[in-house]
């Protein structure tokens, strides 16, 4: 469904330093400055998959979607999504995507949302029938019914969002992009939201979700792209991910009497909060689970004790500090 | 053999009529919903759209002074000065709340990064930048061009048809000519980001298209007929419409349709070099 083939963009941009005289200085001299944001990206992505697009500030996934959405045009390299090539065929080929920009509205701010979705409604050419039919049955789904008649300045955020959705999706696109879509909401809302996106993508749309929100992609995504640095550093499925450092657990443990010495091969101590309480990450290929609970149950007594996977906010930390 | 040159199919023409028709359903949409938008501060709405008419009549009355004081411009009665302003700020009530908006939405969304928005829709960005900019207390420019036209044609023998139609024929290059002007400064908003200065230099040079073309020296006479259309923005319609002898008037509507041909490849030019703002 979606191509992309060494994908690059480059661009120009201008340096200038913090002081009154560069700022000056730059009136006249600017020193130019390539950027390379992306640099020969390949990826697919398969019809009603929904995709995890990670990466740290300024690594090239908004450029990435700007390309995909048509919004900008590459320096180099081949995309072709549902057999349209986004910066060529733009007209034809938006009117099968939508999107989300949780810091972008589409909204327009002093009417009712109902009063936008009338206006894409028009801009779609989508039929009445349609419209209602679709607009009714999200309305519905996303607890909106006595929102959209309201202005869109006295909703919420949370409700704002959700508008959102709506109007990116009332011409039924076959993919979505999502852009921080669940950004400054509380827990009901994103959930909801999640939901609605689990929903949506079980009826078979596609979505690319870019997010620093780690819930959503742990809750959603299948399959997780990283990106730093302008280029892929990861492509695979969420289980993968979570075994990118090896096969390891994150254990906290309390213990009746002092913990052991705990400086063997197979353990970090993350925190210890007491001699009987310690947060460790334990490396599996090292230490098998069994026999560290067994040898600090023979030495210590444990009290209490968690095993988890490991956070994968650590996996993330450890994709995007790569060089 | 030689190649058919007839009509296009009638498959072709209902596609070019529903196109249209479609066109004009989404900008009577999106004056609808620019109305309804501007009509939750209806206090401000009224009280801009007074300001817009007001400040739109200044020019006519420094025209009323400088008659007043015994002064002229050479080969033009007061009542023709008048009716040329009259034209020049109907046609300004035109394009400013139906298309001119279109320059302030595009530099304020690139600025802001929301020209995005429009770039998602299955529509031409153009389309797009006109539809959603519709600017309603602009039309207190419209009110204020057609007070001052009405005006200034009660003082005016009344023309014969022939001169309304050649006054409808340069009135319509006239718009075509503001149409142009509204793309070179959308087109410049979208790569010189968040200069505002840009509209007030186009509107400073758009402003000779006050007074009648024939006070200016042959230069600049040459420079706003052939360069830069101004004078069809009141000049010649207005000479049309009292019936008075026009030079060039060809060849500023040649000028004027190549005006307009570079204005759409220019902006859709600098469409393509657009670098959205940061994500």
């Amino acid at each position: 469904m979606i191509k992309v083939d060494k994908l690059t963009k480059t661009y120009t941009t201008y340096e200038r330093g913090g002081t009154f005289r560069e700022a000056l200085k730059s009136l006249v001299v600017r020193k130019k400055k390539m950027v390379e944001a992306l640099k020969e990206v390949s990826f697919e992505i398969g019809e009603g998959e929904l995709i995890g697009f990670l990466g740290p500030n300024g690594a090239g996934k908004s450029t990435t979607l700007k390309i995909l959405t048509g919004i900008l045009y590459p320096t180099s390299g081949a995309v072709e999504i549902m057999g349209y090539v986004p910066w060529k065929d733009r007209k034809k080929y938006v009117a099968n995507i939508g999107a989300v920009f949780g810091q972008k509205s589409q909204l327009l701010f002093d009417i009712p949302p109902m009063d936008s979705f009338l206006l894409n409604q028009s801009i779609y050419n989508i039929p009445e029938q349609a419209f209602r039919k679709t607009m009714n049955e999200m309305v519905e789904m996303l607890d909106l019914e006595k929102i959209v008649r309201k202005p869109t300045r006295q909703l919420s955020l949370g409700e704002r969002m959700k508008c959102e959705f709506i109007m990116a999706m009332l011409h039924r696109p076959k993919i979505v992009f999502l852009d921080e879509p669940t950004i400054g909401l509380d827990v009901i809302a994103k959930g909801k939201i999640r939901d609605f996106i689990h929903e949506q993508n079980k009826n078979g749309t596609t979505f690319i979700l870019t997010t620093h929100d780690l819930e959503d992609v742990e809750q959603l995504a299948k399959r997780v792209i990283v990106v730093n640095h302008g280029e892929i550093v990861f492509d695979n499925s969420m289980d993968h991910l979570r075994k990118h450092l090896g096969d390891k657990k994150s254990v906290h443990v309390t213990t009746r009497n002092p913990l052991p010495s705990l400086a063997q091969p197979g353990i970090l101590i993350r925190k210890q909060h007491s001699n009987r309480d310690v947060e460790l990450e334990l490396d599996l290929s090292k230490l098998k689970l069994n026999e560290f609970i067994k040898e600090m149950n023979e030495k210590s007594i444990i009290n209490d004790m968690s095993i988890e996977s490991l956070e994968i906010e650590n996996i993330i930390k450890d994709l995007y500090s790569q060089e | 053999m030689s190649r058919n040159l007839s009509l296009p199919s009638p498959e072709k023409q209902q596609a070019y009529r529903s196109t249209f028709l479609q066109w004009f359903k989404i900008y009577i949409h999106g004056m609808k919903t620019a109305f309804a938008s501007r009509m939750a501060y209806r206090g401000d709405f009224f009280m801009s759209m007074f300001i817009m008419m007001v400040v739109e009549l200044f020019g006519p009355l420094i025209t009323l002074l400088i008659y007043h004081n015994g002064a002229s411009f050479p080969g033009w009665e007061r009542h023709e000065v008048l009716l040329l302003q009259g034209v020049f700020l109907l046609s300004r009530g035109i394009a400013f709340p139906f298309f001119m908006g279109m320059v302030w939405n595009t530099i304020s969304r690139v600025q802001e990064g929301t020209y995005d928005l429009l770039l998602i829709k299955p529509r031409s960005i153009l389309q797009m930048s006109i539809v959603t900019a519709f600017d309603s207390e602009d039309l207190g420019k419209l009110i204020g061009g057609i007070l001052m036209f009405a005006y200034a044609m009660k003082s005016v023998p009344t023309p014969p048809f022939t001169n309304w139609v050649s006054f409808l024929l340069l009135f319509i290059f006239s718009l075509l000519s503001m149409f142009a002007f509204g793309l070179f400064m959308s087109g410049l908003g979208i790569v010189w980001i968040g200069n505002y200065r840009i509209y007030e230099i186009f509107m400073s040079v758009m402003d000779f298209g006050l007074y009648p073309r024939s006070i200016f020296n042959k230069l600049f006479q040459t420079i706003i007929t052939w360069v830069i259309p101004i004078s069809l923005l009141g000049s010649f319609p207005a000479s049309a419409l009292l019936g008075k002898e026009i030079s060039g008037v060809l060849g500023a509507m040649l000028c004027a349709i190549g005006f307009l041909i570079f204005g759409l490849w220019f902006y859709h030019r600098m469409v393509r070099n657009y670098t959205s703002a940061g994500g």
